[in-house]
């Protein structure tokens, strides 16, 4: 995975890694399953409170996703093969990590 | 120019894999996915280690973009079909890199490796073993690239797109939120900029919205003057080659300009205005 920076600007699949706790990011992270097992193979959407579009990642191999928002309400899209299309609404803090398990 | 000289979608490209002249491209900021999985016959172009100067904050320079199709086995008579993840940015970046440096024969996969994805489209992990070629670029066709003072002059007097998230716009956020907050650059806007979000441009699956809705979104909405000239940016440039491939080649807006520099450089840079708050 290539470093993020001002150099970069894409989401590698399953978002960027937190690493050392959220410190000043108001981080909104976790995964997709389909019957307890990890849908690898789809895209999870950030929307802002007014349904704007604002970041999307590919999942992880664990189904994993990681944003780094503002201080706020999100809505959480999960996009994946055979028409799944899954909405999870999501507050996100400054200095905390959310945690989210989105089940499809 | 219509839709179809410069978009594919995703059930011609499965009917057309086997043609000969016809060359899938997969780009991405790295060849992660690529490596997993691609379309069958397509080779890989890593956004930054093939198309960003090592050194400079720059391009490769001509002779450097011809080392590398040669080394692809793509020849100045084939038609290049680019796709990637992230909704097409990097493809479309490439798109206006290979147009810059004069390879007409070019379209863009629409929806990209996300529709493709969504669609359940095979997807194969073979690399294609493609003779090289000897690849002649043209020199670079300075009328789609913008500069940083072709953007301070801009402001008021010609249309200038923001395509970032409004929170971006807005300096709530400094990068798209599935990065990090952490860049040392200030927030905002370029004046008089309008912010049209490139993803407006684009439907869930990836793929462009209609003409009409387009033609709607610039126009009636953000009030884009169409006689003028315009310059688009975003924060390094490939959301905003997204924009300037609509604007350019899916709508045929004349003097189109993407800035590559974006607002990396444009919120670094020492004296110049910048303006906060959402778009009005």
């Amino acid at each position: 995975m290539s470093a993020p920076g001002a150099d970069g600007c894409g989401a590698p699949a399953g978002g960027i890694e937190v690493t050392g706790g959220a410190g000043s990011q108001a981080v909104v992270q976790g995964h997709v399953t389909s019957a307890g097992t990890p849908v690898p193979s789809g895209y999870a959407r950030l929307l802002n409170s007014d349904g704007e579009f604002v970041a999307e990642v590919p999942l992880g191999e664990d189904g994993g996703f990681t944003f780094y928002a503002a201080p706020g309400v999100w809505t959480l899209r999960v996009l994946a093969p055979g028409g799944i299309r899954v909405e999870r609404p999501v507050s996100a803090s400054t200095g905390m990590i959310t945690e989210l398990e989105v089940a499809v | 120019m219509s839709r179809s000289d410069v978009l594919v979608e995703a059930d011609w490209v499965q009917a057309h894999l086997d043609d000969p002249g016809l060359v899938l491209v997969e780009v991405d900021e790295n060849t992660t996915a690529y490596d997993k999985g691609h379309i069958k016959g397509a080779v890989k172009i890593d956004w930054k280690k093939d198309l960003q100067d090592p050194v400079r904050r720059d391009f490769i320079d001509r002779a450097g973009f011809e080392r590398l199709l040669s080394g692809r086995g793509i020849s100045n008579d084939d038609t290049v079909i680019l796709y990637g993840g992230n909704n097409n940015w990097f493809a479309a970046y490439a798109y206006w890199y290979f147009k810059l440096y004069g390879h007409d024969k070019v379209k863009l996969l629409d929806g990209g490796r996300k529709k493709w994805e969504l669609d359940s489209r095979d997807m194969v992990t073979d690399v294609p073993a493609r003779p090289a070629t000897s690849y002649h670029a043209r020199e670079q066709d300075r009328s789609i690239r913008a500069f940083r003072d072709d953007v301070v002059a801009a402001i008021g007097v010609l249309n200038l797109v923001d395509v970032r998230s409004p929170d971006e716009f807005a300096g709530r956020l400094l990068a798209p939120a599935h990065l990090p907050q952490e860049q040392a650059q200030r927030g905002g806007h370029v004046p008089t900029a309008k912010n049209v979000p490139w993803s407006k441009a684009a439907e869930e699956d990836g793929t462009f919205k209609s003409d009409d809705d387009l033609r709607a979104l610039y126009g009636d909405e953000a009030g884009l003057d169409f006689g003028k000239d315009t310059i688009a940016y975003c924060r390094i440039g490939e959301r905003s080659a997204h924009t300037w491939f609509v604007l350019h080649e899916l709508l045929g807006q004349a003097n189109v300009k993407n800035y590559d520099g974006s607002w990396t450089e444009y919120g670094s840079l020492v004296g110049v205005p910048i303006e906060l708050g959402d778009g009005k």
